[in-house]
């Protein structure tokens, strides 16, 4: 039994590596996937979005308002035929008695969806005019980084994960690279063709796609861990719930999530007002995470501070001089908003 | 006299569930044990078969068990639930109704409905039986008190049964060398047959440009199944996607055995019996590990994390570059065949409700 399994795992890691040289090669161009997918949508009902799906929807109800009493009389016999037209005749009264109250009724609810339509499309353009544009693409995050702080800490934490692990805004690769390097199944996913360009020539498994849609394809507990980084700082509230959700169904149960973000302090204080001004969401704090992740069945291993640390030590002897005191605990505020650790890393690991 | 009475929805001929409960009927009365069926519904083919399940009461005896085949909402299932008899559920699982939400709305009330009479039967039940530990697990968390895994009874005829000579050789002349990837079961939602359309495609750009793939089952959901055809059409598909349904044990036979790789890439499945058919006519499988699929499996084929086109074209590239692996998958399936043989699921059956029977209904 245990040969065999060997044998099969041998034989999926030779149809992974042939993904990755395909990709590599050009014969699957980044992207093409999701193409596909959204292609199918067109001709799905479930790929039409808001008001195309509700006006598709109410046109249903308008086609199916109308009730038609003058019942077929064909028939293969001829006996057959004169049988249904003499129904057809006898019951003509009857049938547009009942079916005149079934049609009224049918138009008053179909005039009652009209007006809600109407109403949903009026709100909906009042909320279109309070969205923010998109972010210009040159300020978006920046991916992931094999030479980062935190690169480290993550390949600590997935050490001996023997499922996949997948890196969300992976850019160019270089933490996926990192965790094959150090023994982790590693692949990663960014939204960019361009990011993704460099890892595609050299052979990585990367996958032109957000972190949101991928997830979304992968099946529950398919996955020994995930590294969030990039857009989780700046995702919606709403798109966070689906993260979060996704995260608590595709990783393994003891499966581990490694979350790296900016801190609120130091995004505040040292991102382009562009950036702050038009991101949809902003960085969260760590104790954040923790509470959400908590809700879900995860329970965080570790809070690590990193990044940039410009903090002012204290002066004098706040004991013994009462100005010493009074200096330290501007200091300290300032150090709290300005110049602390830039960024941290949440490892957690799924209990249920 | 022991008896142990099925209930069922509908009792059809050539019909999974229909063709379990006619197994297990038999089986039970070759225990030595009384044995009928009560439907809602049966076809004409089968009317001498079964009963009315109103018509139970007047037949009811101290010491009856009630068996419940399980896999679809019914006015049986309210019916059971106000009987004194002990009950024992044999779930086939439900498709969740989020596949169906937007394809179509009533079928997604009514699998919505069906997972509501699951939600209200399995406190009640003395015994959930289920055909995968997938299924089993569903039952647990709806609070069914005890459990037992015993796979669906499957029908040797189309496991082992005799192929139709002359579909074989009209699916050989049809496409000559070409690959051909095949998937049998309905057309619906979860069982992402646009998936397999995009596999194929990439499979054709990459490895084949003359592969085939072979649909056979019922398009339940019309909207789906046009969906997925129109799909075909616009990647120029049209003449390698082969759609067939209602075919003869022996005409689905040849089918199992021309295809070249048997793909599976559905989401949600409580057991799947074609994965058996096709270890029966030895075609290598490719499936995507979602809900049961894995259970069934085991190690008798190539088990895919994702259903990404490119990885199902290099695993179905790979048996076809490689006649060893295809005969070692072959051999691996005849071998897991073995596990579901008939003669040992009937003899689980009897064992699993002999501990049952004698014993006082569940008050939830």
């Amino acid at each position: 039994m245990a040969d065999r399994i060997r044998y099969l795992d041998e034989v999926m890691a030779e149809i992974d590596a042939e993904v990755r040289r395909r990709r590599a090669s050009g014969d699957l161009p980044a992207g093409l996937e999701r193409e596909l997918d959204e292609l199918f949508l067109e001709f799905s009902p479930v790929g039409l979005q808001g008001r195309a799906r509700l006006r598709e929807t109410l046109s249903l109800v308008d086609g199916s308002a109308y009730v038609d009493i003058a019942v077929p009389t064909a028939s293969n016999k001829a006996v057959g035929s004169y049988i249904k037209r003499a129904v057809r005749k006898g019951l003509g009264w009857y049938m547009n008695f009942i079916v005149a109250q079934i049609v009224k009724f049918a138009w008053s609810v179909s005039r009652m969806f009209h007006v809600v339509v109407d109403h949903i499309e009026d709100l909906e353009a009042a909320v279109d005019a309070h969205r923010s544009p998109d972010l210009p693409a040159a300020l978006q995050p920046s991916a992931s980084d094999g030479a980062s702080w935190w690169a480290p800490a993550a390949a600590e934490a997935l050490a001996g994960v023997r499922e996949r692990v997948v890196v969300a805004d992976c850019g160019d690769a270089s933490l996926v690279e990192s965790l094959l390097a150090a023994g982790v199944d590693a692949y990663g996913v960014d939204p960019s063709d361009l990011a993704l360009e460099p890892a595609l020539d050299r052979g990585v498994d990367v996958r032109a796609e957000g972190v949101l849609d991928h997830l979304d394809v992968v099946a529950d507990e398919m996955l020994g861990g995930i590294v969030l980084t990039g857009s989780v700082q700046w995702l919606r509230p709403n798109e966070r719930e689906r993260l979060l959700d996704l995260v608590s169904t595709r990783l393994a149960v003891d499966g581990t999530l490694v979350l790296h973000s900016a801190s609120p302090g130091a995004w505040a204080a040292s991102a382009p007002a562009v950036v702050r001004d038009l991101a949809p969401g902003h960085p969260l704090h760590p104790e954040t995470w923790a509470h959400l992740l908590g809700g879900r069945g995860f329970a965080v291993a570790s809070t690590i501070a990193g990044g940039e640390d410009r903090r002012l030590a204290h002066v004098g002897d706040a004991d013994a001089d009462a100005d010493a005191g009074t200096v330290n605990a501007v200091i300290d505020a300032i150090n709290d908003l300005l110049l602390g650790p830039t960024e941290y890393l949440v490892v957690a690991t799924r209990e249920r | 006299m022991t008896a142990v009475h099925q209930f069922v929805p509908a009792l059809l001929p050539r019909d999974a569930t229909g063709d379990h409960t006619r197994a297990l009927r038999d089986a039970l009365r070759a225990a030595g044990w009384e044995s009928d069926i009560y439907v809602e519904a049966a076809h004409d083919e089968l009317q001498d078969e079964a009963t009315y399940f109103e018509e139970y009461p007047s037949r009811a005896r101290p010491g009856d068990v009630l068996l419940y085949q399980l896999g679809t909402s019914s006015p049986v299932a309210e019916f059971l639930l106000g009987r004194d008899e002990p009950l024992v559920l044999d779930y086939h699982n439900v498709t969740p109704e989020s596949y169906y939400e937007g394809w179509e709305e009533h079928t997604a009330a009514k699998v919505a409905l069906a997972r509501e009479q699951v939600a209200a039967l399995a406190p009640h039940a003395v015994l959930g039986i289920a055909d995968s530990a997938f299924n089993a697990r569903e039952l647990e968390e709806l609070g069914c008190r005890a459990t037992a895994v015993v796979p669906i009874l499957v029908d040797d005829e189309v496991v082992h049964g005799a192929v139709d000579p002359a579909e074989r050789a009209r699916l050989a002349a049809d496409h000559g060398d070409a690959t051909v990837l095949l998937f049998v079961g309905r057309i619906s939602p979860n069982k992402s047959h646009q998936r397999l359309v995009e596999a194929l495609w990439v499979y054709r750009r990459l490895y084949d440009p003359a592969a085939r793939l072979h649909l056979v089952g019922p398009a339940v959901t019309p909207s789906y199944a046009e969906a997925v055809f129109a799909f075909a059409d616009e990647l120029g598909l049209s003449d390698a996607v082969r759609h067939a349904e209602g075919l003869t044990k022996a005409e689905l036979a040849a089918w199992y055995e021309d295809g070249d790789v048997f793909v599976c890439l559905s989401e949600h499945e409580g057991f799947c019996i074609p994965l058996l058919e096709a270890m029966g006519a030895g075609t290598p499988i490719v499936a995507l590990d979602a809900g049961a699929v894995g259970e069934t499996l085991a190690d008798a084929g190539i088990l895919l994390p994702e259903a990404r086109p490119a990885t199902v074209a290099a695993a179905v590239d790979r048996i076809r570059r490689d006649d060893d692996l295809a005969a070692w998958l072959a051999d691996a399936g005849r071998r897991r065949l073995e596990d579901f043989a008939a003669a040992t699921t009937r003899q689980r059956f009897v064992d699993v409700l002999a501990g049952v029977v004698g014993r006082e209904p569940v008050v939830a």
